[in-house]
């Protein structure tokens, strides 16, 4: 898996991936639905099947001597080495918007999401909502990657005008915390982000591993 | 000694069968596999590197079928086509450093040495190079890992006269060092100049399989040529 992991990033890989990995920073910006970052992550990842796709990665990939599911694998891989780059770039930025920056104004007068854990754990669940909607998507026929891309953009975007809206409600409003506030509830939360991940990437990857296995390419 | 056997092959598309196909690939010699356009060869291949899935057929590389040993024969073997290029837009010495990841059984002496032979430039990138010199830069990478087989999909097609003729004498070279190939063609004189054993393969069905020289005694008329031999065949398969 590690040689197909390092094909990945030599050969198939856009560049876009990496820079867009960036886009994690977005935690840091006030008054801007944070959770985007997890989109523009994700389009850097677009960008590299769009990239393998007409660089024939697939059928080079398969004549290569590992098995067909492994190809498949090693692409929900390396989506998953972006994702958890993208998401620790917004964990240090949300770590500094919890401790320095936890009184900040410009923060506190935000109307919409804070960074904290449970915008961690939401930016899990997009990312895992891309695995499984995207890339198994994807997998379906190999090559044709609209119908599943936009699906996860209208999904993506839903989760994210429900994430944002929520601290809203009455009663709700621990989900937006500041500082260390509320913090068995934000780190629970942030851990059922995690649960969603790894149950959305592991379907993913199965999908993905035998939809590709009966792929003729 | 056979090093692929193909067992009653069969892919059915709306349109077209390939219909039990059976033939079988020996160490140190050339099997060149003709067939009109669409009449299956691509559609073989395919299945004979698991790319494709047959709906029935048995397909064994050194004795061990493809299901279920594929990474270890894959190890063993080599493909090239002249008509797709990977990573067009990658370095050689930049798709070389990542393939070679892949083979126990790379050697880098072998292929700086085929390096020189094909006289191609590493810094190059495949969306630079010929048509012919993409089917050199596919089999060095197959040569380097020490492929016993090597399927090579229409490695001819599109090549001028010399680097055609270059690139079957190449054939002639890797076969003579104990080396199986299976290249498929449409174009008959590539057959002439180069194959020990002929498949021939019409509307799905392999209608010939058999040594050059048997191919001749059994379907060439006195004077015909080979040429003309298939045009006649391939003119009543189809009125059939």
């Amino acid at each position: 898996m590690r040689n197909l992991l390092i094909k990945e990033m030599r050969l198939s890989a856009s560049v876009l991936s990496f820079i867009f990995v960036v886009f994690g920073v977005m935690f840091l910006i006030p008054g801007y639905p944070i959770l985007c970052g997890t989109f523009f992550s994700c389009l850097g990842i677009f960008q590299s099947f769009q990239n393998a796709r007409e660089a024939n990665d697939l059928v080079f990939s398969a004549l290569l001597p590992v098995s067909k599911q492994d190809v498949a694998r090693g692409k929900v891989l390396f989506a998953c080495i972006i994702e958890l780059s993208t998401l620790a770039l917004m964990a240090i930025v949300t770590a500094v918007r919890m401790t320095v920056l936890a009184d900040a104004p410009v923060y506190r007068g935000n109307a919409l999401m804070n960074a904290n854990p449970f915008a961690l754990g939401v930016a899990l669940l997009l990312f895992g909502l891309f695995n499984l909607i995207f890339i198994a998507g994807f997998f379906k026929t190999s090559y044709k990657f609209a119908k599943p891309f936009v699906t996860y953009i209208i999904v993506t975007f839903l989760v994210i005008g429900i994430a944002e809206a929520l601290h809203h409600i009455p009663s709700l409003e621990a989900l937006n915390a500041f500082g260390f506030s509320h913090l068995p509830l934000q780190l629970g939360l942030l851990s059922a982000g995690v649960v969603c991940y790894i149950a959305l990437t592991g379907l993913a990857l199965k999908s993905s591993a035998a939809s590709f296995e009966e792929t003729d390419l | 000694m056979e090093i692929v056997t193909i067992d009653g092959l069969t892919k059915r598309y709306p349109g077209f069968t390939l219909d039990a196909a059976s033939f079988s690939l020996s160490a140190g010699r050339i099997a060149g596999f003709i067939g009109r356009n669409g009449a299956g060869k691509t559609t073989t291949i395919k299945s004979m590197l698991n790319l494709v899935h047959p709906d029935n057929g048995r397909i064994s590389y050194f004795g061990m079928p493809l299901i279920g040993n594929e990474a270890q024969i894959k190890k063993r073997i080599g493909y090239s086509t002249g008509t797709i290029s990977w990573y067009p837009r990658k370095k050689i010495r930049t798709i070389r450093d990542v393939t070679k990841r892949f083979y126990d059984s790379w050697d880098d002496a072998t292929y700086e040495r085929y390096l020189r032979l094909f006289a191609l430039d590493e810094d190059k990138t495949p969306l630079e190079l010929s048509e012919g010199m993409k089917v050199k830069c596919n089999l060095l990478f197959a040569l380097s890992h020490g492929a016993e087989a090597l399927i090579l999909d229409e490695p001819t097609s599109g090549l001028d006269p010399f680097s055609r003729d270059e690139l079957l004498e190449l054939f002639e070279q890797i076969r003579d060092s104990g080396v199986a190939i299976f290249f498929s063609t449409h174009i008959i004189s590539d057959i002439e100049k180069c194959a020990d054993d002929i498949i021939y393969i019409s509307k799905g069905r392999i209608a010939a399989a058999c040594p050059k020289e048997e191919f001749a005694d059994r379907y060439q008329e006195p004077g015909e040529t080979l040429e003309n031999a298939f045009l006649r065949l391939e003119r009543s398969a189809q009125d059939a």
